[in-house]
């Protein structure tokens, strides 16, 4: 099963990569060939700037739209952040000091995460406002779901010797594998984790880009028409 | 179809990163026009994005890089030519987007990726390039009869000036009150005005932009400004939004540089004026009325202050707002040449207008776009709500004095 596990991380981890050079590649052709035609872009700012860095960071744009759904998604992706933090841990043979910084708030994190997404799923499900669900998004949501219960299973009732969970990853980073957990509960969430990698969308890469670009043209607006 | 050429090819970087940054949230659906009038998930931005994708994938994805493109299914393609063309091209779903997908322009060019593929345009939409070929406007109607049935024999055109008035084509065929209500207007401002003779103010390429038709579109746009810049023309006043925003945001690069004047839409000009002191409106309206921004005006180019400043202007006006106004209006309906096609969408959408301006109680509908003036009327023919239309420059044209007139 180990044997298994360590294959497929290895043939997702290469998935990962394929992909994301894939995608950089459509947009180096893009950027390469003389654009058919391109409207005049929207000048940069400090102001613009500073106005997608909120976008990003707050949801701003979602918050404007629906406060009831930018709730759940915002406590969702910071306790997903907090909690992959939390997670480098098995990663550095040595743990940084930064990383230990988000320890505890990864872990309290990591009681948010699964209640955050439930959240999502009835807004999602449930809501009469609600007029679209992506498969893959309910996917997604429903995968992430069962990956965090899991893990909050392993950090409370069934307790997973950590050692052994960080032997098994530095095994597979330095490709001296070692002997998979003992634990039908980590197997599942190891499994799952693999399963989401490749379904994990590049929108996480290209939002925050698209959001400069919605400030810029949004700035600019006013001078279309008006006197500059 | 089997596919050779690939699907980005007439996308700029930036929306090779727009498609990629939908996160399928499909929030753009509770603020689409067609989605209130069909309810059809089907032709929503997120599938249209999410089919698109699969199509990219066709031609770029992995498997077609190591075997070779294979074969897209033709009637997917068909389906999603369907949906980007029954698209008003309002662009609310971007104004509302949580990333902030400048849909405005990205549903052009993906339609003109459906043009180049064969799939698009869709019915009458088709006909566009030869008609303007033949008589300079996508009507297809004689250049004779583009000012003549609604000039006022009162008012003169300037040979060479310092402004210029564009009719444009849907106002001088299908919008007369609004056209003529302009030019009246633009008189009793007092400064000299030209205007290109008839045969020679062709489309402003708009229809053939927004319906993915860009063959045209360079000598087109040459030709105008060459007549314009011809007669020393400074100020380019339109009234039509669509042709506005062309001019404004295209014309520069289908002509290569910057244009030799400024673009402004009539209400900027008029509004300008009244502010100046050169138009004044002496006769008073003891009515509520409602007003409408043109999704092209006001998301497009970003003109929503100065028609309310006209309105306000009037005296004895009340003028109140539709729920969804500014950047955020509602779609009439007629928008992204979608109306000559799916016209029983823009006829629903219209009456939507026409409900809320109903129920607010307004005397009165005010529009500033010729294609909305054209299908809103339309809308209520037959309909059993019904309210008063006018276009802005028609009401003001009736309030100001005979004296101001000549």
């Amino acid at each position: 099963m180990g044997t298994i596990l360590i294959i497929a991380a290895y043939g997702v981890y290469a998935a990962f990569w394929i992909r994301f050079f894939l995608h950089a590649l459509l947009w180096w052709k893009a950027v390469a060939r003389p654009a058919s035609f391109a409207g005049p872009a929207p000048p940069s700012s400090v102001k613009a700037c500073a106005l997608s860095v909120r976008d990003v960071v707050l949801f701003w744009r979602l918050l404007m739209v629906n406060p009831a759904l930018w709730f759940g998604e915002w406590v969702f992706h910071v306790s997903f952040l907090l909690v992959v933090l939390r997670h480098l841990r098995f990663f550095f043979s040595t743990v940084p000091e930064w990383v230990w910084w988000f320890q505890i708030p990864g872990l309290i994190a990591g009681y948010v995460l699964p209640l955050s997404l439930v959240y999502i799923l009835i807004i999602r499900r449930f809501s009469v406002q609600e007029k679209y669900s992506s498969p893959v998004n309910m996917v997604l949501l429903v995968l992430l779901l069962a990956i965090s219960s899991l893990g909050l299973l392993m950090s409370t009732l069934f307790m997973i010797d950590v050692v052994m969970v960080k032997l098994f990853i530095q095994g597979i980073l330095s490709f001296s594998w070692a002997v998979v957990p003992d634990s039908l509960l980590f197997l599942l969430h190891f499994s799952l984790v693999l399963v989401l990698v490749p379904l994990l969308p590049t929108h996480i890469l290209t939002a925050p880009l698209v959001m400069l670009e919605a400030e810029k043209r949004k700035l600019a607006l006013p001078l279309v028409m008006h006197e500059k | 179809m089997k596919n050779k050429r690939s699907f980005t090819e007439e996308l700029s970087p930036k929306q090779v990163l727009e498609l990629d940054a939908c996160t399928q949230c499909g929030e753009c659906l509770k603020h689409c026009p067609v989605q209130a009038v069909t309810g059809n998930a089907a032709v929503s931005p997120p599938e249209k994005i999410r089919m698109f994708r699969e199509f990219i994938r066709s031609t770029d994805g992995l498997k077609a890089r190591l075997f070779g493109t294979g074969k897209t299914d033709r009637k997917l393609l068909e389906d999603f030519a369907k949906a980007v063309y029954e698209c008003t091209t309002c662009g609310a779903c971007g104004q509302n987007c949580p990333v902030g997908i400048f849909t405005q322009r990205l549903w052009p060019m993906l339609r003109k990726e459906m043009v180049k593929r064969g799939l698009g345009p869709i019915g009458v939409q088709a006909d566009m390039p030869q008609a303007i070929m033949n008589s300079g406007n996508p009507y297809d109607k004689p250049a004779s009869e583009r000012y003549k049935p609604w000039f006022p024999e009162n008012v003169r055109v300037a040979e060479r000036a310092d402004i210029a008035y564009y009719a444009g084509c849907t106002g001088a065929y299908e919008a007369q009150p609004m056209v003529r209500g302009d030019v009246v207007v633009l008189n009793a401002i007092g400064a000299p005005f030209t205007m290109l003779p008839p045969e020679e103010e062709v489309c402003c390429g708009f229809p053939l932009f927004i319906t993915g038709q860009h063959d045209l579109l360079e000598d087109l746009v040459k030709r105008l400004v060459a007549g314009y810049e011809a007669r020393g023309v400074k100020t380019l006043v339109c009234s039509c939004p669509c042709c506005v925003n062309i001019m404004s945001r295209d014309w520069p690069a289908f002509y290569g540089r910057e244009l030799p004047f400024t673009i402004r839409h009539i209400t900027q000009f008029v509004a300008g004026a009244i502010k100046a002191g050169t138009l004044r409106i002496t006769k008073e309206l003891r009515e509520t009325v409602i007003y409408h921004d043109p999704c092209y005006l006001s998301r497009g180019v970003g003109v929503i202050e100065e028609p309310r400043d006209v309105l306000r202007s009037i005296p004895g006006v009340n003028v109140i707002e539709f729920e969804r106004h500014g950047l955020n209006s509602r779609c009439c309906g007629s928008g992204g040449a979608a109306r000559k096609v799916y016209h029983e969408n823009a006829i629903k959408m219209g009456r939507q207008t026409i409900d809320e301006a109903v129920a607010k109680k307004a005397d009165r509908l005010i529009l500033s776009c010729p294609a909305c003036y054209a299908k809103v009327n339309e809308a209520m023919r037959g309909y059993e709500k019904q309210i008063r239309i006018t276009d802005i420059m028609e009401l003001v044209s009736g309030l100001i004095t005979e004296q101001e007139k000549k």
